[in-house]
């Protein structure tokens, strides 16, 4: 009965009572914060008192070290005790009760109902998905424990069921989530299948496509904050099921066959070939050849994944606003997340799109700086192809080439999540192929260290240098997954470790390798960002690789490569982490200047009014640009970074809000300058990768009146991305655009694409065309 | 953790099942201190589950679940007359082998001392540490599930954590120093 009877020790209370009144409570209030529990803003005066405390006080210091440890002690003493699970009765009695629920379609929420777009076909979608759902569940009778299994695995499956249903659910899960990978080739074998128009699945796949969108959209009215409005959502995709595993994958390009992870990689060879230049209808074709369709059982999947909410760039009017002002972004994550959406044959939720990370996905070939500048800086104008009459400005960056050989030594810490979640094929298996690729072209300058984190954390390879090869391999091979996250106390640990290892002039660099779902312990988001930001002030840059799916959380990993002076890339595949890891290793690894900043001031007598194509989450205040405390983008060597600004020029009607003359000022006059052909002039601010102070770069740009068909391919390939990152977020500036026309233009332009990733561009947007036909 | 959220009331039901068994049945244990009456009072936290509005549980889903089990669990103990059941150090609930890596015995010896020590704590300073540590809660979570108020949740956890490291201290330094002035109280 003492539950219910708690003793109720406010903590004024306690102030009374104890002499030590004051003490007691300050350190509760330093626990409180050590737990992120006053990161919200109605604690912000409180936060930034403990600040201002820890920043003066030794002692406070001190003790906040003791709480944070013996917070993680904590929280990794009771990761040992086991969790519970449930018998078979108490789930079978579950499961009848959840079997008898309603009809899914009327126990949606309604006001989520009405935002279907066609009512009747969602109902439809519904039904079949009921239909599909049930075929599942209903015939399979005593096995509900493994169909629990397959849903959300929990490991602590069944001790109470006999061995061969325990079997049965493993079994079940490893096929699960193998379906639950990104780029499942069934996915195709239905795309090819439905050429016909017949195919019962289409339409309702479609539908649901649609109201996933739908789905997705926030409601009206929430206010849009640069960087710190992350409000996670669901969004529903479906992904279909195989029975047969081998099926699935296809021809086996690695051969073995007997290690459920070279499987993976054996799927992933089919998009090398891909990329090589076979067609992509080739090897899909292959696989349906294998795919044993009377045992293919669909199956709608949803997830939770976070994404930020992007509100586009308005029209801005010259006179009003002539400046422009953001921070460069060589993040290419949310390319290769749209790319896994399209994949499975679904459009991506908009917020997903960051238009800029889609066009840096590529490489251009812009000319290299031709001092010893860090980077050159482009700037060009030509006809825009999504909206006739207006101009599209493309600024492009091309950072200094490093040869991968003679790189600076690099001091490289891995920081892994090994928890619980990591444990799928496109995860950790994932990543630890992906590091193997970066591991085998260190040398003995380079020192790797390698950081897990879990229930607890703990450092599993100190630095070792980059020759002792089988060390090195053998840590990264004895990596497993269990357990729960707690991203800060592993973050610490590996920051002090790069700290302990620093190599002056050299790459110092945390990698930090998860799914961004940090669940547990001493981490709120808030709290883990801040600790990024403190650690990045150390010269010790961060990448993030993101992995796997279905709960990925890229919002977080954005913001916390944002905040730690890093770079982003979402590894879906083997080709990709060989792209970030080995073929822009320079790019990834070698930061070559730092707090990179664009300030463009336009020519009201040539330019009425302008809008920034994506870097939503980027745009900085004018007074920024001069203001060496404030951070921005980093350029990797090698780096391309390609920015389009849509301009309307002067005399043409503005597409901008229009705003009332003021009343108590003149506007200002134009300047002499402006009698010039000068259409705008280009600021750059960039730091040395260790230096503090920013130097300044400055060009002005002309318009030599080219048309879009004048531009070079880059301009123009670059131009039908940007178009398609438009298509897919369902710009309101998207013009006349269809994907369509995106096809023709980007075709138009492939040019060499010696590594075939333009080609695989233009599959994607064949893609979207089937998908989404609508937008 | 892999937490799939679906459309279909019955996916998302399984799924919630599959997230939160575990750890319900293991905070339920500790308030009936019987492994199979905690499965039971899981049990009904689930069947009452399946007749919630979903819509209505958005955003404070983990509270709902704990508050409700919390309150069949010490239904339970009540009826049962365990008012004061010793609770077992351990609890045969599952036979779950996780070996987390890079666990060295001394640090399984750490693990042990501290869990022996939050053993010796008040039981709703071990409750609320449960919560946070163990099932990640929030301390405004923790308030709705217990009824404790949102500051004294900071507070018990505040006093638990460090009489655990005061005791830790001690005990590593062999009564060379007195609790009061161990290595919590820097300030």
């Amino acid at each position: 009965m003492n539950r219910d009877q708690h003793t109720q020790m406010p903590a004024d209370g306690a102030e009374h009572s104890s002499p030590n009144g004051r003490q007691e409570i300050d350190e509760a209030r330093l626990t409180a914060y050590v737990l992120g529990e006053l990161s919200g803003e109605e604690h912000a005066a409180e936060r930034e008192g403990i600040e201002r405390e820890l920043a003066e006080s030794e002692a406070a210091r001190a003790t906040e070290a003791e709480i944070r440890r013996s917070v993680e002690l904590m929280t990794a003493a009771l990761a040992t005790e086991p969790a519970g699970a449930l018998s078979a009765a108490n789930r079978e009695r579950i499961e009848e009760k959840i079997a008898a629920n309603e009809v899914p379609a009327a126990t949606l929420p309604l006001s989520r109902m009405r935002r279907f777009r066609r009512p009747l076909a969602a109902a439809m979608a519904a039904c079949l998905a009921l239909a599909i759902v049930s075929s599942l569940y209903l015939p399979r009778g005593n096995r509900t424990v493994s169909t629990l299994e397959g849903i959300a695995h929990f490991s602590e499956a069944a001790t109470d069921e006999s061995d061969n249903v325990v079997g049965e659910a493993s079994q079940f899960k490893s096929d699960f989530h193998n379906a639950m990978k990104a780029h499942t080739p069934p996915q195709k074998a239905f795309a090819t299948g439905k050429k016909s128009k017949s195919s019962g699945l289409d339409l309702p796949l479609r539908t649901m496509h649609g109201s996933a969108a739908e789905l997705a959209e926030f409601p009206p009215g929430i206010p849009a904050e640069k960087n710190s409005h992350r409000v996670p959502y669901t969004i529903n995709k479906p992904v279909y099921e195989t029975k047969s595993r081998a099926a699935a994958y296809g021809p086996s390009v690695n051969g073995s066959v007997d290690d459920p992870y070279e499987l993976d990689l054996a799927a992933n060879g089919g998009r090398v070939g891909n990329r090589l230049g076979g067609r992509q209808g080739e090897l899909s074709e292959g696989r349906d050849g294998l795919l044993d369709r009377s045992k293919a059982r669909g199956y709608i999947a949803f997830n939770t994944e976070g994404y930020s909410r992007i509100v586009e760039n308005p029209f801005l009017e010259v006179r009003q606003n002539p400046l422009s002002t953001f921070s460069i972004d060589v993040d290419t994550a949310s390319y290769a997340n749209v790319r896994r959406f399209l994949n499975q044959h679904a459009l991506p939720p908009k917020d997903a799109v960051r238009i800029e990370e889609l066009v840096n996905y590529f490489k251009y070939d812009y000319a290299p700086p031709a001092d010893d500048a860090p980077f050159a800086v482009h700037a060009e104008i030509a006809g825009c192809p999504w909206a006739p009459k207006h101009r599209l400005l493309r600024v492009a960056l091309k950072g200094r080439e490093i040869d991968f050989n003679n790189r600076p030594a690099s001091n490289l810490v891995f920081l892994i999540d090994v928890s619980g979640s990591m444990d799928q094929p496109n995860k950790l298996p994932l990543l630890k192929a992906a590091l193997r690729l970066l591991i085998d072209r260190l040398s003995e300058n380079d020192r790797i260290a390698m950081v897990v984190y879990a229930g607890s954390s703990g450092l599993v390879l100190p630095s070792t240098t980059g020759d002792r090869q089988a060390v090195i391999a053998g840590a990264l091979e004895q990596l497993q997954a269990g357990g729960s996250t707690n991203g800060a106390s592993g973050i610490q640990l590996a920051y002090e470790t790069a700290r302990q290892n620093f190599i002056r002039g050299g790459v110092n660099r945390v990698i930090l390798c998860t799914d961004g779902d940090f669940n547990v312990g001493a981490t709120d988001q808030g709290a883990l960002t801040r600790l990024i930001e403190t650690e990045a002030k150390s010269d010790v840059f961060l990448s993030v690789l993101g992995f796997g799916d279905g709960n990925y959380k890229d919002a977080a990993m954005e913001s916390l490569a944002d905040r730690g002076n890093g770079n982003y890339a979402y590894i879906d595949n083997l080709n990709e982490a060989h792209k970030v890891l080995v073929e822009q290793a320079g790019g990834t690894l070698v930061t070559i200047a730092k707090d990179v900043k664009l300030q463009l001031e336009f020519n009201p007598r040539r330019v009425a009014a302008y809008r920034l194509v994506g870097y939503e989450n980027r745009m900085l205040r004018n007074e920024d640009f001069n203001d060496d405390a404030k951070d921005a983008g980093e350029i990797g060597a090698g780096h391309t970074v390609t920015a389009f600004y849509e301009l309307v020029p002067a005399g043409d009607d503005s597409p901008a809000a229009p705003v009332d003359p003021l009343k108590y000022q003149q506007t200002v006059e134009p300047s002499e300058a402006a009698a010039s052909d000068e259409v705008l002039i280009l600021k750059l601010r960039y730091k040395e990768p260790d230096g503090a102070e920013s130097k300044l770069i400055e060009s002005v740009v002309k318009d030599a009146g080219r048309s879009f068909a004048q531009a070079d391919a880059d301009f123009q390939f670059a131009a039908s991305v940007a178009g398609f990152g438009l298509l897919l977020r369902d710009s309101e500036f998207k013009g006349d655009l269809t994907f369509a026309a995106v096809l023709e233009l980007a075709s138009a332009s492939r040019g060499a694409d010696e590594e075939g990733y333009r080609a695989e561009f233009i599959g994607l947007v064949k893609q979207a065309l089937a998908v989404g036909g609508v937008r | 953790m892999t937490e799939n959220s679906p459309e279909t009331p019955r996916d998302w039901l399984r799924s919630v099942v599959a997230r939160y068994e575990g750890s319900l049945v293991r905070y339920a244990a500790r308030i009936t201190g019987d492994a199979e009456r905690a499965r039971d009072v899981v049990q009904d936290t689930f069947l009452r589950l399946c007749e919630q509005d979903r819509a209505e549980l958005d955003g404070r889903l983990a509270q709902w679940l704990y508050t409700v089990c919390r309150r069949r669990a010490l239904d339970v103990r009540r009826k049962e007359h365990r008012m004061q059941a010793t609770i077992p150090e351990r609890l045969d609930l599952a036979s779950d082998s996780r070996n987390g890596q890079a666990d060295v015995a001394e640090q399984q010896e750490l693990h042990q001392a501290v869990l022996a020590l939050l053993a010796g704590l008040p039981e709703n300073q071990q409750e609320v540490v449960r919560l946070k540590f163990q099932s990640g809660l929030s301390y405004r979570e923790i308030s709705g599930v217990t009824g404790l108020s949102v500051s004294n949740v900071g507070y018990l956890l505040h006093v638990a954590l460090k009489t655990v490291r005061q005791q830790l201290h001690v005990n590593s330094t062999s009564g060379a120093s007195t609790p009061g002035a161990s290595a919590g109280d820097h300030s």
